[in-house]
C-alpha cells in the first residue's frame, strides 16, 4: 500500500492517505503535542439513500424512511455485548451520527487509542440484528422521534426542505417516522448493511496523538477485504422549482423562529462543487457581517437579533443557501434579503468587504486546523463529499469577487426562495 | 504546558497558560458577582454593550470590521449562573502573528480592541452612559435569549427543575434576570452597573497562548490600578436545604414527549464520592440509568444524571411517554436504591475511573479546556491539576459511594406533561 501525502497549498498542513487493500480509504493526521485522538469510521450512507442496487440486481430496492439511522443504532450491539461496554473498559467516549448523506461511528480518547481503534473497526464490521433487538430499538428511536418533533429548530428546517423539494429524499426526516420504522426488520437491516457498509464505500479518518504506522498495522489486521459491489444509488428527478414559497406552523415556544432558504442548483463535478460551495460560503459571510447595511438595518430596527446567521447546505443532488434565526418579523427579513441581493447585483460585490471576508475565513480555517476533533471531522466530511481534504481551504484563496457575484446571480433568485416559520402558539 | 497565576490587583488574578502547540492566543476575563433579581439583568446588558463598541471603534460596524481585518479575531460576552453567583465576562481569540499574510501585528491590535472594550468603553457624552441605539440591540438579544428557553424543551425543563429546587436561594435566579428587568435597564444604569463590576467584582483573567507575552498582564495591571477597587467576597458554593416532604411540580404543555426531572440533595462534603456516585448512576452510556431505562426497558432515548457540585445536588433527566412517567420515576429511584444497597460492581467503578482518567488526560487540547479547568478549580477554592484530581477520585472506595448515595435524598421533581395524552 502506498502512503500518499496530501498537502494544503495555503497553510502547508498535510495528512496521509492510504487506499487500503481492503478497499477502505484511510486518512491520518499525526498532531504532535496533542493528547487526544479522534477517529471516525464512516460510510457514504444517509437518510437520502432510499433507493439503490448492486451488481447482479436487476431491480432497485426501496427501503423505509429512517433505516440508515436505525442501522446506526443497531450496530452498537454485537453478539456478546454492547459496544458501550467495550469502550467502558478503555475509558473512551464513543458515539455515532447519521446525517443526510453519511453515517459515522467515532471515538475520542487520550489513552489506549490502539485498543479503541480495534474496537471501532471490529464492531462496525460485525453486525448483529435479531427480531428481538430490532423491536427493542423501535421503542428507543420512537422516543428520539418524539423528542425531535418537539424541537422547533428541527421542524422549521424540515418544513423548509419539504417546501423546497418535490421528490428528493433530503426532505424526509433522518430518523423516519413511527410508521416507517415499524416496517424495519432484521432482514432489511442486513440488506442495507451489506450494500452500504462495503469498505469501498467507506472512509476512516483519524487525527491526534497517533502514529500512522501503528494505525495502518491495526487496519491490516482488522479490516476484512471487500469486493466492490458496484453500488448504485439513484434519486428521483427533482424540478428546479420549489413546492411552495411559504410554510408556517405553530408550537408552544417562547420566540418565533424562521428559515429562509434559496433552492440552489447542485453541481456534480467535484472541482465546480467546491468552488460553488466556497463562493456561497463567502456570500454568507458578506451578508451576515455586522457591517453589512442590510444586517445593520435589521439589527437596529429590532427585526433580527444575534441569532441571525446564514449557512450553505449541500449534498448529492441538493444545495440550499439558508438564513435562519429568531424573529417575529420574518416577512420583513425576506424583503430585506431580496433587496440586498438585488443591490449587490446592481452595484457589484465590494472588493474591500470581499477581501475582509476572505481574511476572516482564513483565520477560522487556521483555528480549525489546530483542533483534533475538527481535523478528523474535516478529513471525513470533505472526502465523503467528494472533495480533497484541503480543497475547501485552498479554494478560499482562489475565489474571486466575480465568482461570488456569479453565484448570487445564478442561484439566489426570488422564484427559488422558501420561508419557513414556527410561530408562537397564542400569538 | 506552563501554568502560573499572579495577583495583579485587589482580588484580581491573572493566569498565564503557555502551550507551544497552539496557533491562537485566547483571553478570558471573568467577573464574579452576586446573583440577584436586582443586578443580573443590568449586568448582562452592560457586558453585552461592552462588546459592541469601544472608545476607539465607536460603532458595531467599526468594531466588527476591525476584528474581521485581523483574520476574524473576536470578542464575545458571557453571562452565566454558577451556584449562588453570577459569572460575567468576555472571551476573545485571534490567530498568532506568524499566520498573518500581510505582516500585521495581530496580537497587539486585538489586545488594543479587547482592552478598549473592557476598560475603555464607548460612552455617550450626552447621557454619561452607553450608547442608546446599542442598548436597544443588547436588550433585544437578552430578551430573546430568555424567551427562547421555551423553544428547547429540555433546557426549559432543567431550568424549571433548578427554580423549584433552589427556591428562596440566589441560585434560583436566572443569569439574565427577567424580561421586565431587562426592559427596565437604561443606558445610564447599565454603565453604572459596569463601573460597579469593575470596582467590586472578584476578577479572574486567563491568557492562553503558544508563547509568553508579559505585556498582557502589565496592560491589565496598569488599567486596574487606575480603578478604585473595593472588591466584595462572594460565596459560590453552598449546600441547598432539603425540602421535606419533597415537592413535586407538574405542568402541561402541548408537546409530544413528556420530561421527567428529579433533584437529589446531600449534606455531605465528600465531593469526590459524589462525583463517582453520579457517574455510576447516570453519567455514562453504561450507567445504571442508561442501561436499565433505555437499553433494558426501552422507555426513553435519554436518561442521565448531572452533579451540580456548587449546590451539592444531582439532577436526573429523561424524556418519556406520559404513560410511562410513573414507571420511569420508580425505576430511577430503584436504581438509586441499588447503589445504596451496595449493588455496584468493580467493573462499574473501574469504568467510571477510566472515563475520568480519559477526560483528565485530554484537558489541554484546546485553550477553552485549559481555561475551563483552572477557572472551575478557582471557583471551588483550590488549584489542583487534572492529575491530582484523578488521584483523589481514585481513592474513593465502594463504601464511600454507598455512604454518599445514602446521603443524597429526594428534594423535588418536575414533570412537563404532554397535554394530548391526558385526554
Amino acid at each position: 500500500m502506498k502512503k500518499e501525502i496530501i498537502k494544503s497549498r495555503l497553510t502547508g498542513d498535510n495528512c496521509i492517505h492510504v487506499k487500503h487493500s481492503s478497499g477502505l480509504d484511510i486518512y491520518i493526521r499525526e498532531m504532535s503535542g496533542f493528547s487526544n485522538v479522534r477517529a471516525l469510521f464512516g460510510t457514504k450512507y444517509g437518510s437520502v439513500n432510499t433507493m439503490f442496487r448492486t451488481t447482479g440486481d436487476t431491480e432497485y430496492t426501496t427501503v423505509p424512511e429512517g433505516i440508515a439511522h436505525f442501522l446506526e443504532h443497531k450496530l452498537f450491539e454485537n453478539e456478546e455485548c454492547g459496544v458501550f461496554e467495550l469502550y467502558a473498559k478503555t475509558g473512551a467516549m464513543c458515539n455515532a451520527f447519521t446525517s443526510f448523506d453519511k453515517t459515522c461511528y467515532l471515538f475520542s480518547c487520550s489513552k489506549n487509542y490502539t485498543e479503541n481503534l480495534k474496537i471501532l473497526l471490529d464492531f462496525v464490521q460485525n453486525p448483529y440484528f435479531t427480531p428481538e433487538n430490532v423491536e427493542k430499538e423501535q421503542g428507543i428511536i420512537g422516543q428520539e422521534i418524539q423528542m425531535t418533533n418537539d424541537n422547533p429548530e428541527w421542524r422549521v428546517f424540515f418544513n423548509m426542505l419539504n417546501s423546497m423539494y418535490h421528490n428528493h429524499p433530503v426532505k424526509i426526516d433522518i430518523a423516519g417516522t413511527a410508521e416507517s420504522i415499524a416496517e424495519i426488520d432484521a432482514d432489511l437491516l442486513y440488506k442495507c448493511y451489506n450494500t452500504f457498509y462495503n469498505l469501498n464505500n467507506m472512509v476512516l479518518a483519524i487525527a491526534g496523538n497517533i502514529s500512522a504506522d501503528e494505525v495502518l498495522a491495526i487496519c491490516d489486521e482488522h479490516l476484512k477485504p471487500c469486493e466492490d459491489n458496484g453500488l448504485e444509488t439513484v434519486f428521483p428527478d427533482e424540478p428546479d422549482s420549489v413546492v411552495r414559497h411559504e410554510i408556517r406552523e405553530t408550537q408552544p415556544i417562547g420566540i418565533p423562529i424562521f428559515h429562509l432558504g434559496y433552492k440552489c442548483t447542485p453541481v456534480t463535478d467535484s472541482k465546480e462543487k467546491v468552488k460553488k460551495y466556497v463562493s456561497a460560503s463567502i456570500t454568507a459571510g458578506i451578508v451576515c457581517s455586522e457591517s453589512n447595511e442590510m444586517y445593520s438595518n435589521l439589527l437596529n430596527n429590532g427585526i433580527i437579533n444575534s441569532s441571525f446567521s446564514c449557512e450553505v447546505f449541500s449534498g448529492e443532488g441538493y444545495m440550499a443557501f439558508i438564513f435562519s434565526g429568531e424573529s417575529s418579523r420574518p416577512d420583513d427579513i425576506r424583503t430585506a434579503v431580496i433587496n440586498e441581493f438585488a443591490r449587490i447585483l446592481k452595484d457589484g460585490v465590494c472588493e474591500k468587504v470581499f477581501r475582509r471576508m476572505k481574511k476572516s475565513a482564513y483565520g477560522a480555517l487556521i483555528r480549525q486546523l489546530n483542533n483534533v476533533t475538527a481535523v478528523a471531522g474535516m478529513m471525513m466530511n470533505n472526502t465523503l463529499n467528494g472533495f480533497g481534504v484541503y480543497d475547501i481551504i485552498d479554494t478560499f484563496s482562489e475565489i474571486t469577487s466575480e465568482d461570488v457575484y456569479n453565484f448570487i446571480k445564478s442561484d439566489l433568485t426570488e422564484d427559488k426562495l422558501v420561508l419557513s416559520v414556527i410561530e408562537k402558539a397564542g400569538d | 504546558m506552563n501554568y502560573k497565576r499572579e495577583v495583579i490587583g485587589d482580588n484580581i488574578g491573572f493566569s498565564t497558560i503557555i502551550d507551544s502547540k497552539f496557533n491562537t492566543c485566547s483571553l478570558y476575563v471573568r467577573f464574579i458577582t452576586e446573583l440577584s433579581n436586582e443586578t443580573s439583568a443590568v449586568n448582562s446588558v452592560a457586558c453585552e454593550l461592552c462588546t459592541m463598541s469601544n472608545s476607539k471603534y465607536r460603532s458595531i460596524e467599526e468594531l466588527s470590521d476591525a476584528a474581521a481585518e485581523l483574520y476574524g479575531g473576536y470578542i464575545s460576552d458571557f453571562s452565566g449562573r454558577r451556584g449562588d453567583v453570577q459569572i460575567l465576562g468576555f472571551s476573545s481569540q485571534w490567530i498568532c502573528n506568524r499566520f498573518a499574510l500581510e505582516g500585521e501585528d495581530i496580537t497587539e491590535e486585538m489586545l488594543d480592541i479587547v482592552h478598549g472594550c473592557i476598560l475603555s468603553p464607548d460612552i455617550d457624552t450626552k447621557n454619561g452612559g452607553f450608547r442608546q441605539n446599542n442598548l436597544k440591540i443588547a436588550q433585544n438579544n437578552i430578551i430573546s435569549a430568555i424567551e427562547s428557553r421555551l423553544n428547547d424543551k429540555r433546557v426549559y425543563a432543567v431550568n424549571r427543575a433548578y427554580e423549584i429546587a433552589f427556591r428562596g436561594e440566589p441560585a434560583e435566579n436566572d443569569a439574565n434576570g427577567t424580561i421586565e428587568e431587562v426592559r427596565n435597564v437604561t443606558a445610564e444604569s447599565a454603565f453604572k452597573a459596569y463601573m460597579n463590576l469593575l470596582e467590586t467584582a472578584q476578577i479572574e483573567i486567563f491568557y492562553v497562548a503558544p508563547e509568553e507575552n508579559v505585556t498582557v498582564a502589565e496592560m491589565f495591571r496598569k488599567s486596574f490600578a487606575e480603578i478604585n477597587r473595593n472588591p466584595r467576597e462572594y460565596k459560590i458554593c453552598s449546600k441547598s436545604p432539603l425540602k421535606n416532604p419533597p415537592e413535586n411540580v407538574t405542568e402541561e404543555f402541548d408537546v409530544n414527549q413528556s420530561k421527567l426531572l428529579i433533584t437529589l440533595k446531600s449534606n455531605s462534603d465528600d465531593y469526590f464520592a459524589s462525583d463517582m456516585f453520579n457517574i455510576i448512576l447516570g453519567g455514562t452510556p453504561v450507567s445504571k440509568l442508561f442501561t436499565n431505562l433505555r437499553e433494558k426497558m426501552s422507555l426513553c432515548y435519554y436518561c442521565s444524571s448531572n452533579f451540580y457540585a456548587e449546590k451539592n445536588t444531582i439532577t436526573i433527566e429523561s424524556g418519556v411517554d406520559r404513560a410511562n412517567i410513573e414507571k420511569a420515576y420508580n425505576e430511577i429511584l430503584h436504581q438509586i436504591d441499588e447503589i445504596r444497597n451496595g449493588n455496584i460492581t468493580e467493573e462499574e467503578i473501574q469504568s467510571a475511573l477510566l472515563m475520568i482518567d480519559n477526560d483528565c488526560s485530554g484537558i489541554g487540547d484546546t485553550p477553552a479546556q485549559y481555561f475551563s479547568w483552572y477557572f472551575s478549580r478557582f471557583c471551588f477554592g483550590d488549584s489542583i491539576t487534572p492529575q491530582e484530581y484523578l488521584q483523589k477520585i481514585s481513592e474513593v472506595t465502594k463504601d464511600r459511594i454507598i455512604r454518599i448515595a445514602e446521603s443524597f435524598r429526594l428534594d423535588s421533581s418536575y414533570c412537563m406533561l404532554n397535554k394530548e395524552s391526558a385526554e
